[in-house]
């Protein structure tokens, strides 16, 4: 499996960083475009989320984004030194009712949940470890599509 | 993202080429801004050239929307790409946005 590495250290570029380093991958590897548009919005709410809430102690603190791809899997690992958040614990949204009624907000960790085939949360020591997983055949990646 | 505006007989199309998220989203919500503050104007979001989109891009559409809705501004969505269509219907939006088939149905209906 081969993988690659981006440190970012706050918003800045760094969802864009790591946006091109999926879109390199990508090409590398010839991937599907489903898939990796998946990959693409999951990232992006997750570190959003991180930069928007982890980073609000306006302390120093630094996100490992490693991205890996197999012969049957598109796999992000998401690693974070802010305070403890899970996530997966964070009830799904209310997605009914009219324009007027709907809250915004509360959908990036549903999108993500529904994208991924698999994604793992654990709290390592001091960091918040999150692992994605995208299985690269259609058929597959709709079979957790559900979770 | 790239965004293209045209003016077509006070109906005023614009075209989002490439991806939203969390970072072209601002820009995309500034411009939308912009055309939903004019009152009863219609809006036309052609979205065939668009990759993906993003909570954040959906939060900028969100807003307009419900802009339009206060300004008497008639804003319709035209031309999803399937993965794009996909995504709105996770979210739950096909049904909260005015959604046409082609440009030239999105353009009748805000007329």
């Amino acid at each position: 499996m081969m993988s690659c590495v981006a440190t970012i250290t706050g918003p800045g570029d760094g969802i864009a960083r790591v946006e091109s380093m999926l879109d390199e991958m990508a090409r590398e590897h010839r991937l599907d475009a489903d898939p990796v548009a998946d990959m693409h919005v999951a990232l992006d709410e997750v570190l959003s989320n991180i930069f928007r809430y982890g980073f609000a102690d306006g302390l120093p603190h630094r996100v490992e984004v490693r991205l890996s791809v197999g012969p049957a899997m598109l796999k992000a690992e998401v690693e974070d030194d802010c305070a403890p958040f899970d996530p997966l614990a964070l009830p799904p949204p209310d997605l009914s009712g009219t324009l007027e009624e709907r809250p915004i907000g509360g959908l990036g960790v549903f999108f993500v949940r529904k994208l991924m085939s698999a994604v793992r949360y654990v709290r390592e020591g001091a960091r918040n470890r999150l692992v994605l997983e995208k299985w690269l055949s259609e058929s597959d990646g709709r079979a957790n599509g559900t979770a | 993202m790239e965004l293209r505006e045209e003016d077509l007989n006070g109906v005023t199309a614009l075209s989002v080429k490439g991806r939203i998220d969390s970072g072209t989203a601002p820009e995309l919500g500034q411009k939308l801004e912009g055309v939903v503050s004019a009152p009863r104007r219609g809006l036309v979001i052609d979205l065939a050239e668009l990759e993906y989109i993003s909570s954040a891009g959906f939060r900028a559409l969100f807003i307009a929307a419900k802009r339009a809705n206060e300004t008497g501004s008639r804003l319709v969505l035209c031309s999803l790409p399937g993965k794009v269509r996909q995504l709105f219907e996770i979210g739950g939006f096909l049904d909260i946005f005015a959604i046409a088939g082609s440009r030239d149905e999105a353009i009748a209906r805000v007329r």
